[in-house]
């Protein structure tokens, strides 16, 4: 009777995991999309109370940052930064990003929030950082194509040379990637995979694999997200052949239908 | 002369004989064999930006995939989709299919008890042309945002 009574108590935390939190509705969305953020605060310093109010700031971590209009002070935030009640403990709020920052799509890359009491007595972790879809596109040293994907799409990662920043990526021979696979608890599938790249341009490595044929999740689990670093040598200062792998690069599977 | 050219002008023009309607559905009946995959970037193209599609036919062993699909009596029936070792690109094996038009089909159902599929004629093999396309659309899930496609190219067997 007692392992039915913990069995059914980790299938409901199971459960309970299972949902994204904050969720974004939808999912994707450019700095001049309205979204809508549904969070739920259970188990954070505001759990229980009737009134959240939102603190909000672009660009968490990057330069560019700006405080969102609606914020207020800490110690008295402003109306309209109140979240709407959607339940017990679970807030929503709605809001555009340049309308919100005062920023262009060009200067916008992400942000971030808390949820807390007017008088700032109380608040939740940070919850951050959220991508803007872009608007321009930004080339960059790794690149997924297509821009959003889903577990049973072809998936090619780039290498593209032109980018490389640090002295490892400008001069390495790239070889391969390896990718890392988590599911929706965070946890990694698997043991990581390596495959080949090809060249495909001047600058330019690819390399291409399915996620839900390379790999597969537990029971009850379905992948969530992926990081890729691409590996390859050059040459040390003796000249000889030494091993070098870029930084990882996280990529989160879109839901499709 | 004035009354010769307005009576001549009052003629009724001969059209030519447009011929026999051509049968879109009957056209794809059979068995094809995949020769070309594409993979465009729906929301890049939207957009302008580069990289908007990909000849992915080598990555994978695509060309393994045959399509059988059946009509009778002018009517869709059954259809067989055998992958070999190729990726999966319809989510049934094998059941009924159905069209949205029996005179001009743009879409194809897919079904196979309560599964279904949709997938969109993308060219009809008739006249001058002897390919099968067929296109798989993929929409985000929550704002039906078109995505991503997959362009299939189908030779005759």
């Amino acid at each position: 009777m007692k392992q039915l009574f913990y069995l059914l108590i980790f299938a409901f935390l199971g459960f309970g995991a299972l949902a994204q939190n904050p969720s974004f509705s939808p999912s994707s969305f450019t700095a001049e999309d309205e979204v809508t953020i549904t969070i739920d605060v259970t188990g954070t310093g505001m759990a229980g109370v009737a009134d959240a109010y939102l603190w909000i700031f672009s660009n968490p971590g990057l330069s560019g940052g700006a405080d969102g209009i609606t914020n207020g002070s800490w110690t008295n935030s402003s109306e309209a930064a109140k979240l709407t009640p959607a339940g017990p403990n679970k807030f929503t709020y709605k809001f555009t990003g340049t309308t919100m920052f005062g920023q262009t799509p060009a200067q916008l890359k992400s942000f971030g929030f808390l949820l807390k009491k007017k008088d700032g007595s109380a608040q939740t972790q940070d919850y951050k950082p959220y991508f803007f879809d872009p608007l321009i596109f930004v080339p960059s040293l790794a690149r997924v194509f297509p821009a959003k994907v889903d577990v049973d799409d072809v998936v090619s990662v780039n290498f593209d040379q032109r980018y490389a920043v640090s002295v490892n990526d400008q001069r390495m021979t790239p070889a391969t990637f390896t990718i890392t696979m988590y599911d929706d608890l965070n946890n990694a599938v698997g043991a990581a995979v390596t495959l080949p790249l090809r060249k495909t341009d001047v600058t330019i490595w690819s390399g291409s694999f399915i996620p839900n044929v390379s790999f597969t999740p537990a029971a009850g689990r379905k992948l969530m997200k992926f990081t890729y670093r691409f590996n390859g040598t050059m040459l040390d200062i003796n000249g000889l052949p030494t091993t070098v792998s870029s930084a990882d690069t996280e990529v989160t599977f879109t839901s499709m239908k | 002369m004035l009354a010769t050219i307005v009576f001549a002008a009052c003629r009724p023009a001969s059209f030519e004989d447009m011929g026999v309607q051509r049968n879109f559905l009957q056209s794809v009946n059979g068995t094809w064999k995949l020769t070309k995959a594409t993979q465009v970037d729906e929301d890049a193209t939207k957009k302008g930006f580069p990289y908007q599609q990909l000849d992915i036919t080598n990555l994978f062993p695509y060309t393994s995939f045959v399509l059988t699909l059946n009509v009778s009596s002018n009517a869709p029936t059954t259809f067989l989709a055998v992958p070999g070792t190729s990726p999966k690109i319809v989510k049934l094996n094998s059941g009924n299919w159905t069209v949205d038009n029996l005179n001009y089909p743009k879409n194809i159902y897919l079904s196979n008890g309560a599964s279904t599929d949709t997938i969109t004629l993308g060219g009809y093999p008739v006249g001058a042309s002897n390919t099968l396309k067929l296109i798989k659309e993929k929409r985000d899930a929550t704002t039906g945002k078109l995505l991503i496609s997959y362009s299939y190219e189908f030779a005759k067997q």
